[in-house]
């Protein structure tokens, strides 16, 4: 290994999305044949964005790209499959009511329009590739019924078949359970041993430790460090991966919190595949804090937020707000208890793009008293003038206040959306990402009406999957990883590097972990 | 302010009407007529004499409510396409009042209307809950009943609502639940009112009250209404109930709102493809109330100018419809087009 021609190299690659997003800003990367690379950072950190330039989905804004040794330019995923390259990725690709081989199959019949499928010579040689490589799959079963684990195993076979010898593979194992990690890395190593080069794109240092023999850490959209895997820490990783606190500081002055707003007992809620992912959680956020609970995403922070919100229906547990246990699935007697809700994706849930300003002004707030009147009519002046000093105190930039908020750009509806739910006068804040993908103004400008709300003896409750925010703004904090809190205190108690770690899966000594403790008697 | 972007609908729909004239011209042409002359029949026919405007007025009136029944579907995020059928129950409600329960003047034609609108909201309510608590899809559903619509409808008009003696008709609506003639040379009534006061009813009800506001919120982003604690079965019902009433109360329209007959035919054939050609009229009008008032007149005027123009120009009638078509199918252009991009982009 580490000799010869490399299978795979890039040459300073960047990549600028339309919406002017730099996620590359000059990588290197090269892979030799069997060879496991491990691609780790945080979210937003431009690995898949590489990945995608790597196997023909997007064409990189400069940089090249060379396969063995020659320069390529891949238009589309199938030029990189011809040169042996492909992804799989994070959300599958197959044809639910196919089989297994169907789909494997699947644009590779070798069938003419009126020819039938030459199924039988195909499943000899699909069979073979699935007893070289030691990967178990059902053929002919629907793969609607097969559970995640095996459909990527089906997806997997199926990039395998169109002959890769780069095997790329988005954050494989979050589909897995802790017991399938082990074949898989099993089966990784086989295919590594068979000459196939892999890279593994994601967040877990453990993986990484265990089944890779290089390490590139990317760090928005840089090489923040590269190292073999045998010299390899999680300290090292883990610091590597975070960096240096950023420079958008948001003073925040001490101050004793008060009485528990919410409070949460054992809570479990599962995900729309019905895996559980929040298990057993239990936490207060009081009046004058922040609390922020950081964490890679997919830990299970969306089933969270939307459990706390009154949008998903928990498993198990109760959520107490203001003393009071709320039903759930009903955010309006949420709000009624002074919930305000800055969603992850205010485009999707916290906004209706094509309203206006005025229609979204109220928008979760369409009954509260003030804004009808009789038979149910919306009084009109008074939402007019609600919405006027709503730009005005939130300095919300708009042509007029019936433009459709889809022509607004993203800071300034996310300070339409945050303003809105500030002026509630709510008791509890529950915001999630509630600065991505914002301009640095707009970003400074709502961290400090988070720091105002807690200033103001609200609870807050924060959920980002950027680091710096979550430190910076958060009187205490927690760690999610796999559902569960790991490491949970006052954020003095918690260095970076640990902080680091711990979304990575690893505790370090000396923390306390909630996943440590015995499972709770219910 | 305000007006010029309220107003770039109405602009983009004259632009399209515009191309739609100049494409059915082609077509005329290609055919040996004169287009110019064609489209001079056209408009004289459908607004030339105060009596050819009112029957424009009269073929546009039962098409601004199925429109209407249409566009609130599309405003919820559905795609109510059960007008039809609901428009038969509507005609067989309001014929059964209006002729076989005599009450006094007044109140009788008051409750023959209100007899078909409940019809009709009463046979969307099935496709309504099915879709609220079983998740059957609309489309589906209301084709169905449609079906089940035209059948049923028929049975009754036959076998309880017929005149003794006549098998072509129903029992004709006794005089006291009879919309007043509006001009002796026109089937124009005032029925008309009617339909254009429920319309503008209904748009003061969508855009301008709390449930009317929840209903666009769930049609524009399912997810931010559920945000805002909206109940998703709830606009599903009411959209459909709403769309009920105005459905049957276009079927009401052409039963004792519409001479010479004042019944509803066996066949159904005085009412038949009026729920359908609301959906057009509906894009037309961009799924507005106050649109598809304006889009039902142009219906009604491409139909009664149709006429003139067949007699005058010597164009075949096929030729007539075929000429609507285009015009209608590029006027409809704009809305079916954003439709689909709002749909592609969820």
């Amino acid at each position: 290994m580490g000799e010869g021609t490399p299978r795979v190299q890039m040459r300073g690659i960047h990549k600028v999305y339309p919406d002017g997003t730099a996620a590359l800003r000059g990588v290197d990367f090269h892979l030799y044949p069997g060879e496991v690379v491990a691609l780790l950072g945080e979210n937003g950190a431009g690995k898949t964005t590489l990945m995608k330039v790597l196997s023909g989905l997007l064409r990189p804004t400069r940089g090249d790209v060379l396969v063995d040794g020659r320069p390529v330019h891949f238009h589309n995923p199938v030029d990189a499959l011809r040169r042996g390259i492909g992804m799989v990725h994070q959300v599958f690709t197959l044809v639910p009511p196919f089989t297994a081989l169907q789909n494997v199959l699947l644009g590779q019949e070798g069938a003419g329009l009126l020819r039938p499928l030459p199924e039988e010579q195909a499943r000899a040689r699909v069979q073979q590739l699935l007893e070289e490589t030691g990967l178990e799959v059902p053929l002919d079963v629907p793969v609607e019924s097969l559970p995640v684990g095996v459909q990527q195993r089906v997806e997997i076979c199926k990039t395998l078949y169109r002959g890769t010898s780069v095997l790329i593979l988005d954050e494989p194992t979050s589909a897995l359970a802790p017991v399938e990690v082990d074949d898989f890395f099993r089966f990784l190593r086989r295919l590594r041993d068979r000459g196939t080069s892999i890279v593994l794109i994601t967040h877990k240092l453990r993986e990484v430790l265990e089944v890779t023999d290089r390490v590139v850490v990317l760090r928005q959209g840089l090489v923040a460090g590269e190292l073999p895997t045998a010299s390899a820490t999680p300290e090292r990783l883990a610091e590597l991966m975070v960096g240096a606190l950023s420079t958008l500081r948001v003073a925040r002055a001490p101050r004793s919190p008060g009485q528990p707003v919410l409070a949460v007992r054992g809570l479990r809620v599962r995900d729309d595949q019905g895996r559980l992912a929040v298990q057993d959680l239990s936490f207060e956020v009081r009046e004058g804090e922040v609390f922020g609970v950081a964490g890679v995403e997919g830990n299970g922070q969306s089933e969270l937020v939307q459990a706390l919100t009154g949008l998903r229906r928990p498993e198990a547990g109760e959520i107490w707000l203001a003393g009071e246990r709320v039903p759930s699935l009903d955010p309006l007697s949420l709000y009624r208890r002074g919930l305000a809700h800055v969603p992850e994706d205010k485009a999707r849930f916290g906004l209706a793009l094509g309203f206006d300003l005025v229609e979204n002004s109220i928008l979760g707030r369409q009954r509260e008293p003030q804004f009808v009147g009789w038979f149910g009519r919306l009084r009109g002046p008074v939402i007019l003038r609600y919405t006027q000093e709503l730009v005005r105190r939130f300095r919300v930039v708009a042509p007029d206040l019936t433009t459709p908020v889809r022509s607004l750009s993203g800071g300034n509806q996310q300070r339409l959306l945050v303003g809105r739910e500030i002026s509630k006068e709510p008791r509890l804040v529950v915001a999630m990402h509630p600065t991505r993908g914002l301009d640095v103004a707009s970003t400074v400008y709502i961290r400090e009406l988070l720091v105002q709300m807690r200033d103001a003896g609200k609870a807050v409750l924060l959920v980002s999957a950027d680091l710096d925010e979550v430190l910076e703004l958060s009187d205490r904090i927690a760690v999610m990883y796999g559902g569960r809190f790991l490491g949970q205190g006052p954020v003095e108690e918690f260095r970076r590097e640990t902080v680091g770690l711990l979304m990575g899966g690893v505790v370090p000594e000396g923390v306390h972990a909630d996943a440590a403790r015995p499972p709770s008697p219910r | 302010m305000r007006t010029p972007r309220a107003l770039r609908p109405l602009v983009e729909s004259l632009a399209t009407v515009a191309l739609g004239l100049v494409a059915g011209g082609v077509l005329v042409w290609a055919f040996g007529h004169s287009p110019v002359a064609a489209y001079r029949a056209l408009a004289v026919g459908a607004f030339g004499t105060r009596e050819d405007l009112l029957e424009t007025l009269a073929f546009a009136t039962p098409l601004m409510l199925t429109a209407l029944t249409f566009a609130v579907g599309v405003r919820a995020g559905l795609f109510n396409i059960g007008a039809e059928g609901q428009m038969y129950l509507g005609a067989v409600g309001a014929t059964f009042v209006a002729g076989m329960v005599p009450l006094p003047p007044g109140v009788h034609l008051v409750a023959a209307t209100v007899a078909g609108m409940l019809a009709g909201a009463a046979w969307a309510l099935i496709p309504g809950v099915l879709k609220a608590w079983r998740g059957a899809h609309e489309v589906i559903s209301t084709i169905m009943c449609n079906w089940i619509a035209l059948h049923l409808s028929m049975y009754l008009a036959i076998h309880f609502l017929a005149e003794p003696g006549r098998a072509e008709r129903t029992v004709p609506a006794l005089p006291t639940a009879r919309y007043p003639v509006l001009s002796e040379e026109s089937t124009l009534t005032a029925v008309l009112f009617v339909a254009v006061g429920f319309a503008l009813v209904v748009y003061a009800y969508l855009w301008g009250t709390r449930a009317g506001y929840e209903l666009r919120l769930a049609g524009e982003n399912p997810e931010a209404a559920r945000y805002a604690g909206v109940r998703p079965e709830r606009v599903v019902v009411l959209s459909f109930v709403l769309g009920g009433l105005a459905a049957g109360l276009a079927g009401a329209s052409q039963v004792i709102g519409r001479p010479p007959a004042w019944s509803l035919y066996a066949t159904l054939g005085n009412v038949t493809t009026l729920g359908f050609d609301g959906i057009g009229v509906a894009l037309v009008g961009r799924n507005h109330p106050v649109g598809g008032i304006l889009a039902a007149v142009l219906f009604g005027a491409l139909a009664q100018g149709g006429r003139l123009m067949e007699y005058e120009v010597g164009v075949l009638s096929e030729l007539v419809r075929a000429l609507n078509g285009i015009i209608v199918f590029a006027m409809a252009v704009p809305e079916l087009w954003g439709m689909l991009r709002r749909r592609l982009s969820r």
